[in-house]
């Protein structure tokens, strides 16, 4: 159990983590989501013991990281793919991580082969691709078993046999009960993995939920329906629930299960084309959730003229 | 589990850090070019007159006149092997494997200077016996050779030391080899030429100063002694390492 308690941090006069309170369960995969620059990853450097933190704690079965004399064994990370010496050899950066630990050199040569990193792992960690040292850095994370696990962004750089492993692994993780916390910007990704959800924005926590109550959490399920008489479908369930006209002749409806609007079209001789409930996804109600704690906006590039240069 | 244990395997740890990557191999190799190279030079150059030797002189006192490039040497890659971790961001593995920032202070510390000593005083007495073999006449005391390697240890610890802990302050390889080159080489002689007494007080108070006393007697201010040099030399090397020892212990990883 990861347990994060009125967590703040501040780096000079910016607060990247404010007052942050949330629990991290066995048995279940926890996604970290947040928008760029929300706190996440200070959040789990703070976990780690690498910041010191303004005030409130961060506990590992009831224990700081700091505490603890043999940190792999209790847990494991990934904060940061890059953050090795290149001039080292994948199978040198374990075998002094497991030095460190008191870990057999065995193990060393069991978490290269779990990771697929194979004939890789004699070369210079400089010769690696993003995914490779990706791989490496999971390797390392894995090297003491332990029961706790953070990966912070662990599938940056991986290609899609490398996505669905990781998938799988920490999957596979959170049925065996260990402790899994996973940031991620992939919603898709963390929908088909995450069995909960901590969503922060702005150095502040905006949800920490099991993922059906994010996705019921938006309102309600939303109903679509195409009928060529949208004006009068519209009006005629704009008491019972909240309806928006997506396209012409087209409506979604909140508040409203499908089999009652069917019904009340039915009885009201308005022919309906298309009626379905809409897939919720985690996108849409991560977009929900933090579009207001958003502070690095993109914005469509504006057309180049014919005939003119950048 | 006791902080010793942790200690051991942190220290085994370490010794991993400096023989997994080629620039100490490269250090190694460069040290023992020169050492041993000036060494064979200057025992080849008394080969062809051996009477020059002076009375009571041994092989011994030829090998110490190798010992600043063994110190420069040593300081030097104690510094990169002290910043590698922060120059590379390995500073986050680490910390995540070693999260007790004193025992890794103590194991790096320890680890490098003791690594990087032995490593000087093997190659400072390998100069020595090279001279020997060219002029066996000029004697290898066995007493003699203990009294100054002991004495050497001391330089080279603190040398050491000193590089260890400015990579820990600066947090950078380049930083740190400026700065060890400017406290033990270039400040020392430029201070002691300015001919303000001011200046032979400061550049006499330098780790430099300490170090040229203690391997060849002299030094920027008639003043010094073998204690003073002690003195001065373990000071600077006390607060590099308590210096850097603070920005370990007391500031955020790898910001």
């Amino acid at each position: 159990m990861i347990s994060v308690r009125s967590l703040s941090k501040q780096y000079g006069s910016v607060r990247a983590v404010d007052g942050v309170s949330f629990d991290v369960e066995p048995g279940k995969v926890t996604g970290f989501l947040g928008p760029n620059g929300a706190g996440k990853s200070t959040t789990m450097r703070v976990v780690m013991g690498l910041d010191r933190p303004t005030s409130g704690t961060a506990t590992i079965h009831g224990r700081r990281y700091v505490d603890l004399a043999a940190p792999l064994r209790e847990v494991g990370a990934l904060l940061d793919a890059g953050a090795m010496h290149p001039g080292r050899t994948g199978r040198a950066h374990l075998r002094i991580g497991a030095r460190s630990n008191g870990i057999a050199r065995s193990r060393v040569e069991e978490v290269i082969a779990e990771v697929g990193l194979g004939k890789a792992a004699g070369r210079r960690i400089k010769g690696y691709s993003l995914g490779m040292r990706q791989r490496l850095g999971i390797a390392a994370a894995l090297l003491g078993d332990p029961p706790v696990l953070l990966f912070d962004e662990p599938v940056n750089g991986l290609d899609l046999d490398g996505v669905r492993w990781v998938r799988t692994l920490l999957r596979g993780f959170a049925d065996e009960g260990r402790t899994v916390l996973v940031s991620s910007h992939l919603m898709s990704e963390m929908q088909l993995i995450a069995d909960r959800v901590v969503i922060i924005g702005r150095g502040r926590l905006i949800a920490d939920a099991d993922i059906d109550q994010v996705l019921r959490g938006l309102g309600g399920q939303r109903v679509r329906v195409r009928t060529p008489r949208a004006d009068a479908l519209g009006q005629l369930l704009a008491d019972r629930g909240v309806v928006e006209r997506t396209a012409p002749g087209e409506l979604e409806v909140t508040g409203l299960p499908a089999s009652e609007i069917g019904d009340l079209a039915h009885a009201r001789g308005v022919p309906v084309h298309h009626l379905a409930e809409v897939e919720q996804s985690l996108e849409h109600a991560y977009l929900s959730l933090t579009e207001d704690s958003v502070d690095y906006h993109g914005r469509p590039a504006e057309p180049i003229a014919n005939g003119a240069t950048r | 589990m006791s902080t010793v244990t942790v200690l051991t395997r942190t220290g085994r740890a370490e010794w991993g850090r400096i023989w997994s990557v080629r620039s100490s191999w490269a250090f190694v190799g460069a040290i023992t070019v020169a050492v041993v190279g000036v060494g064979t030079l200057m025992g080849y150059d008394a080969s062809g007159d051996p009477a020059g030797v002076p009375p009571g002189a041994s092989a011994w006192d030829a090998g110490r006149q190798t010992a600043m490039f063994a110190l420069f040497g040593i300081t030097a890659m104690s510094v990169v092997t002290g910043a590698a971790d922060d120059g590379t961001g390995g500073i986050v593995p680490t910390l995540q494997w070693t999260p007790r920032r004193g025992v890794l202070l103590a194991a790096r510390a320890g680890v490098i200077a003791a690594t990087a000593s032995v490593l000087a005083l093997v190659l400072v007495a390998s100069a020595s016996v090279v001279v020997w073999l060219f002029v066996p006449e000029s004697g290898l005391p066995v007493r003699a050779g203990a009294e100054m390697l002991a004495g050497l240890g001391l330089v080279f610890g603190c040398g050491a030391l000193l590089g260890v802990g400015l990579a820990l302050v600066t947090r950078s390889t380049a930083a740190g080899l400026v700065s060890v080159l400017a406290l033990m080489l270039v400040l020392p002689l430029l201070l002691a030429q300015l001919g303000y007494p001011w200046a032979v007080t400061v550049a006499a108070h330098l780790p430099g100063a300490g170090a040229l006393f203690l391997v060849f007697g002299e030094g920027p201010s008639d003043d010094m002694t073998t204690t003073s040099a002690r003195l001065t030399l373990a000071a600077w090397a006390v607060a590099a390492l308590a210096g850097g020892g603070w920005r370990l212990l007391r500031t955020d990883a790898n910001r």
